[in-house]
């Protein structure tokens, strides 16, 4: 085990772990941050808002996710990694890096937001259907004031929510210049009303939650 | 406090710049432009342009200091120049005029050895402004085979600078301010078809227009920063020099 491989996506809330094994098989694990903090692993490469960017070992997020989705992209098609608390994206064409963007400090609501919403209305992910209706959320703390206002005139909170996440959606495929398609790499690849919500602009194909560790891979 | 310093922005023109050169001959030149970190004036709105920010910044903390400023005002420079350079007129600064606005076809204009050097990019940007003053013959520079663009003004905080290789060309208004040609918008929109460029303007300036359009057109990275960087511009630059 000692000469496995590892590599971390730190990111706000969760942390996503590589490790290739000497066989060359690959465990993928999820943990929350402040307990992935405790692992010694010795990584090979770490990307991530809680990394250190100064680190020798450090990558670039954006670089991670364009080297991790590559092989997914075609012309027109978009990776977008939605995170706890940044969205950000790239665009190949003609198998070349094209274009891109990142929102690092505010994405105006994103991962960290639906999770503390959900808590906070002791909902389960599970619950929320695609809402044809969506809240306009330029910013997230509008949005939140219009979640509240709607609950308190009585409608459902897994229904507020779910008109939230559309408007995140709407919001995702705005910031990505519209495209026919976008692959989606993140926790949200796992929150259906997300998937759906999206699906009402584009062609969706989810990544999972792995794909900066796997861009961190293919640089060895 | 004795009255040493002449200061500037944009690029003066030479005959005035000359004129100033022999009239004060010990005098300090300071690009007021350039941000030295001294108190803000407050002078400009908060969302206002980075560069103009400075120049009240760098003219209220030098004042006792300051002969005369010498002001690009044409479409040398912008509109908030021609304000600025008003505004501190009626402040009681001595303040000349400036219009740079001759533009030469691009054939001929002069040869461009630092933009196209083999230099690190802030030492050309530096040095290309400190030579709308110094007048200094580079012509000794070896050219090198451009692997990136920079297309704008110099920024700012001239730290993102840093992040380019050396083999970096510089394009837009810096170009023209080499050129001796700072209001030739052809020169100023001029690049280098397929040459991987980073499309910078300060933001709230006029010319974030120019660098959206150009980005666009030639599939570049437009990016527009003010008065410091964030992590995301840092991240955005980084990402497309590795990936192009």
């Amino acid at each position: 085990m000692t000469n496995s491989k590892f590599y971390i996506d730190a990111g706000t809330t969760w942390s996503k772990i590589l490790e290739i094994q000497p066989d060359g098989k690959r465990v993928y694990s999820v943990h929350k941050t402040a307990v992935a903090r405790t692992f010694e692993h010795n990584y090979i490469k770490v990307t991530g808002h809680t990394t250190n960017k100064f680190a020798k070992n450090y990558e670039n997020e954006v670089v991670a996710l364009a080297l991790g989705s590559k092989k997914y992209l075609e012309d027109d098609f978009v990776a977008l990694d939605l995170g706890s608390r940044d969205i950000k994206w790239v665009k190949y064409k003609n198998s070349k890096f094209s274009d891109m963007d990142w929102n690092s400090s505010c994405a105006s609501a994103t991962g960290a937001t639906i999770e503390m919403l959900l808590k906070f209305y002791d909902v389960k992910v599970e619950q929320l259907k695609f809402s044809e209706e969506k809240y306009p959320i330029t910013c997230g703390i509008f949005g939140l004031e219009k979640i509240m206002d709607d609950v308190s005139k009585g409608l459902e909170p897994s229904v507020a929510i779910s008109k939230f996440i559309h408007g995140i959606a709407f919001n995702a495929y705005n910031f990505t210049k519209n495209p026919k398609k976008i692959c989606i790499s993140g926790g949200f690849c796992e929150n259906p009303c997300f998937i759906e919500s999206l699906k009402n602009y584009c062609e969706v194909l989810p990544l999972g939650r792995f794909v900066l560790v796997d861009g961190l891979a293919l640089q060895e | 406090m004795c009255k040493d310093i002449i200061g500037f922005w944009g690029y003066p023109h030479p005959d005035i710049i000359q004129k100033a050169k022999d009239e004060y001959k010990n005098a300090l030149w300071i690009d007021l432009d350039i941000n030295y970190g001294y108190k803000s004036s407050k002078i400009t709105p908060d969302a206002y342009c980075g560069i103009i920010k400075n120049i009240f910044d760098n003219a209220y903390f030098l004042k006792d200091r300051l002969i005369k400023i010498l002001a690009g005002v044409g479409k040398d420079k912008c509109d908030a120049g021609f304000f600025a350079a008003h505004m501190l007129k009626k402040e009681g600064f001595e303040v000349e005029i400036s219009y740079f606005e001759d533009a030469k076809p691009l054939s001929s204009l002069p040869d461009l050895p630092i933009c196209t050097s083999n230099l690190p990019l802030k030492e050309k940007i530096e040095k290309i402004t400190l030579n709308i003053i110094e007048n200094k013959d580079y012509s000794h520079l070896e050219k090198s085979k451009p692997r990136f663009g920079f297309w704008g003004v110099p920024p700012n905080d001239l730290k993102i600078l840093d992040l380019f290789p050396n083999d970096t060309h510089i394009f837009g208004w810096t170009r023209c301010v080499e050129a001796k040609n700072p209001a030739n918008v052809e020169l100023e929109m001029f690049v280098q078809e397929d040459l991987p460029t980073v499309f910078f303007a300060q933001t709230f300036c006029q010319k974030t227009l120019l660098a959206k359009y150009l980005a666009a057109k030639y599939n570049g990275l437009y990016i527009d920063i003010d008065c410091i960087p964030t992590n995301s511009a840092y991240a955005k630059i980084e990402a497309f020099l590795r990936l192009r």
